[in-house]
This record gives C-alpha cells, sequence and structure tokens, in this order.
C-alpha cells in the first residue's frame, strides 16, 4: 500500500514537472515553429508572389524541408484563429 | 604587354563583353590567338547560344575543348543541351526524394521549366563554374559571351546567391537555436508524418538543410572570389564608335563596378580611318569623332584601344593573329 501512495506522488510530481517544462519552451516552441514557417514561405515565395532565392537553392532545400511545409501546412489551416493561439499562450481566456 | 591579361596566381580569367555584333566573338578570338602564341596554355570558350566562334576560327566546335593550334584550344558551350542537362539533375534529385511524385509525370513539368525566367542564367553560371574549377588546366581562359544583358546577370548571380544563401543560413541557426534551447528541457524532439517518425536535427552538422545550404554558398563563393578577384579576372568591353554602344559600355562599367568584378579595357572596334576627306561618310565620321572623345573623358584610367574597321572581315588564324597582336600590345 504505501508503495502505490509513493507511486501515485511520482506520478504527480512528474506530471506537474512536466507541465512546468512544456509551459517554459511554450513560448520558443512557438517562436521556432513561426521560424520554420517563415523559412518555408521565403523558399517558396514565388507561390505567394515574393521575389524567391535562386531556382537551384530552392530546388536543392526542397526535399529537406518536409517539416517546415508540414509546419506552414498547419499555420495556413489554424490562420483564421491566430489570435486564438496567442491568447491561450498567454492564459487569456 | 598587357599586365591584367596575364596569368598571375594559378589562371587568368577574362569575360569579353559588349552589345550584339560588335566584335565580340572577333576580339576575344583574336586574343586567345595572341596569347596563345606567347606561350601561354590558352582555352577560349563562347558561351553565346548564337555560336559564331566556330565561324571565326573556321572549324567546327563542340562543348569539348578542341586543340586548334600549338597551346591553344577552343569550345562552343550548347546551352540547350547544358539547360536540359541541369534540369536533368534537379530533377533526378527530387524524383528521388518524393518517390510518389513518379506517378504524376514530372517530366511534363520539367519541360515546360526549361522555358521558365532565369532558367538561362543558371546553366550559365553553373557552366562558368565548371569550367573554373579545372582552371588549373589552363594558364588564361577566355569567355566569349552572350551579349551584355545575359551576362551582366551571370556575373551579378554569385553576389544575389551569397546574400540569399547568407539570409536563408540566418532564419536556419536561429531556428536550430531553438530546437536546442527546447530539446536541452524535452529532450529529442519528434516528429510524426504518415506514422513514420522523425527526430528533429538541432545540430548544425546534422541538419540537412544547414548542410546543404552551406554547400551551396561555398559553391557560389568559389566562383564570386574568383571574379572578383583582380589578379585572377579581367573584363574587356568591346564596342562600336557609336552612341548606343556606347551607352550600353557605361552601364556595364557602372553595375560591374557595384558587383566588385574588374573591368580592365575597351576595345573599341571598327574605328573608321580615311586619308582624304570623303563627303559622303562626313557626318558618320564626326559622329565616331564625337564618341571617341566621349570614351576618353567617361573612362579615365581604363585602357582604351582602337581598332580600325578592315578591308575584309577578320577570320583565320592569320588574321586573328594579326588583330590580337594589336589589342594585346596597344
Amino acid at each position: 500500500m504505501p508503495k502505490r501512495i509513493l507511486e501515485d506522488i511520482h506520478a504527480f510530481l512528474r506530471g506537474f514537472g512536466g507541465a512546468f517544462k512544456h509551459q517554459s519552451t511554450e513560448y520558443i516552441e512557438f517562436e521556432a515553429r513561426e521560424l520554420e514557417n517563415v523559412f518555408a514561405l521565403v523558399i517558396m515565395g514565388s507561390f505567394v508572389g515574393i521575389p524567391s532565392p535562386p531556382t537551384t537553392l530552392v530546388v536543392r532545400l526542397m526535399p529537406h524541408m518536409v517539416r517546415e511545409m508540414y509546419v506552414m501546412q498547419q499555420r495556413a489551416v489554424d490562420m483564421d484563429d491566430i489570435f486564438g493561439e496567442i491568447a491561450g499562450m498567454f492564459d487569456i481566456d | 604587354m598587357k599586365e591584367f591579361l596575364l596569368p598571375k596566381e594559378n589562371f587568368r580569367t577574362v569575360f569579353v563583353i559588349g552589345k550584339g555584333g560588335v566584335g565580340k566573338t572577333t576580339t576575344s578570338a583574336a586574343l586567345a590567338v595572341a596569347l596563345a602564341k606567347k606561350g601561354y596554355k590558352t582555352l577560349i570558350v563562347s558561351l553565346d547560344p548564337a555560336h559564331n566562334l566556330g565561324d571565326v576560327f573556321m572549324t567546327k566546335l563542340s562543348d569539348k575543348p578542341k586543340m586548334l593550334t600549338e597551346n591553344l584550344y577552343a569550345s562552343e558551350l550548347d546551352m540547350e543541351k547544358l539547360i536540359k542537362s541541369y534540369l536533368k539533375h534537379l530533377e533526378n534529385n527530387l524524383k528521388n526524394m518524393y518517390r510518389y511524385l513518379t506517378v504524376i509525370n514530372l517530366e511534363k513539368y520539367f519541360e515546360v521549366l526549361s522555358f521558365s525566367p532565369g532558367i538561362e542564367e543558371y546553366a550559365t553560371l553553373e557552366a562558368v563554374r565548371n569550367i573554373l574549377l579545372e582552371g588549373d588546366q589552363w594558364d588564361i581562359i577566355v569567355f566569349d559571351t552572350p551579349p551584355t544583358g545575359l551576362t551582366l546577370r551571370v556575373l551579378a548571380l554569385p553576389k544575389i546567391s551569397l546574400i540569399w544563401a547568407d539570409k536563408l543560413i540566418e532564419i536556419r541557426k536561429k531556428i536550430l537555436e531553438r530546437r536546442r534551447m527546447v530539446a536541452k528541457i524535452q529532450g529529442d524532439q519528434k516528429f510524426v508524418l504518415e506514422g513514420q517518425e522523425f527526430t528533429l536535427p538541432k545540430d548544425e552538422e546534422e541538419d540537412p538543410v544547414m548542410k546543404e545550404l552551406r554547400k551551396y554558398r561555398e559553391e557560389v563563393k568559389f566562383v564570386e572570389d574568383v571574379i572578383t578577384d583582380p589578379e585572377k579576372t579581367s573584363v574587356i568591353a568591346v564596342m562600336n564608335p557609336e552612341m548606343l554602344p556606347f551607352y550600353e559600355t557605361q552601364r556595364a562599367y557602372e553595375s560591374l563596378k557595384k558587383f566588385r568584378v574588374p573591368f580592365n579595357m575597351i576595345v573599341v572596334n571598327k574605328v573608321i580611318t580615311v586619308e582624304r576627306e570623303i563627303p559622303e561618310i562626313k557626318v558618320k565620321l564626326d559622329a565616331q569623332e564625337k564618341v571617341l572623345g566621349e570614351i576618353e573623358r567617361e573612362f579615365r584610367g581604363i585602357e582604351i584601344i582602337e581598332v580600325p574597321m578592315f578591308p575584309q572581315e577578320p577570320r583565320g588564324l592569320e588574321w586573328l593573329e594579326k588583330l590580337g597582336g594589336m589589342i594585346l600590345e596597344g
């Protein structure tokens, strides 16, 4: 029985720590995602009408940009509620 | 002898530029012949899609250097073939990465790409790079270029590409830096895509995007270093004693200055000299006089050479050697 209580306490603390950990990196993660989005946008600028880097460079980078494209796509989906996400990050209900 | 035409470190690259029809090909061929005669192992390459280098030498040329006389080699780059092989290379690259794309008939798309804006400049730059990479085989490489517009864009390309690469490297660094911060607290970040799990690269050495960016930067930097080094590169502009070529040379001079490509000499080709007055061409001669005066004024400190209009077109090695001697010795 005491062993179970200890395990519970352990799990509780782990969850607590995890939440803290998550909160502490939340802004950095958001920033990183946003930078990935910008990076992809710059590379694929010609699709949205902004000047793009040399074609050679674009074609050479594209195969390695799965993650960026995914983020960009996700951004497009979330676009209608971008304020919602930022508000959530700052704990505004 | 003109110092800026002789090899100092390893090899010397000479770009002959100018408006269409002023005699770039003849001038560059003459120069190559004269330099070869002096004992320098010289390669002359025509980048001009119009291809008349072979006509000047009165022989057939291909994209492999062909020996014409002792020390003189010539080749004509087939731009269409180059663009095709450049695109083929890109296509294979893409196909390897996105196997599923083969279903949607990528070939058709790439056929259209060969007409996409800018592709010719990239292919030309790639060709120049490949020749420069093997530059040590020669003492002097003379490039007979396409008309000014395209050439200036090609010469500007390394600098522009460098700016782009640097900007992208900067953003990439920021991304990786943030990934490292997160990984320090959360451990390696995973990313799941269609059931497959990837670990997000966080170090510059393991990030394929960064590696590709750095590799590209290095490649472009090599060309940029060669064409902006006065010890390695010289640009010769060819023009006729008329107003339009003069304006074009002026513009070329300005933009080359901006990209720090050394501009050394102007060859004024087809200057008409008459011993007695001919009233029928007086207007033409007056105009020529005016342009020659303008050139002297405008391009101070740059070597100017006047080449007279010959009674017949300078073709064949003998003629070229005579003309080349005039340019080389001034």
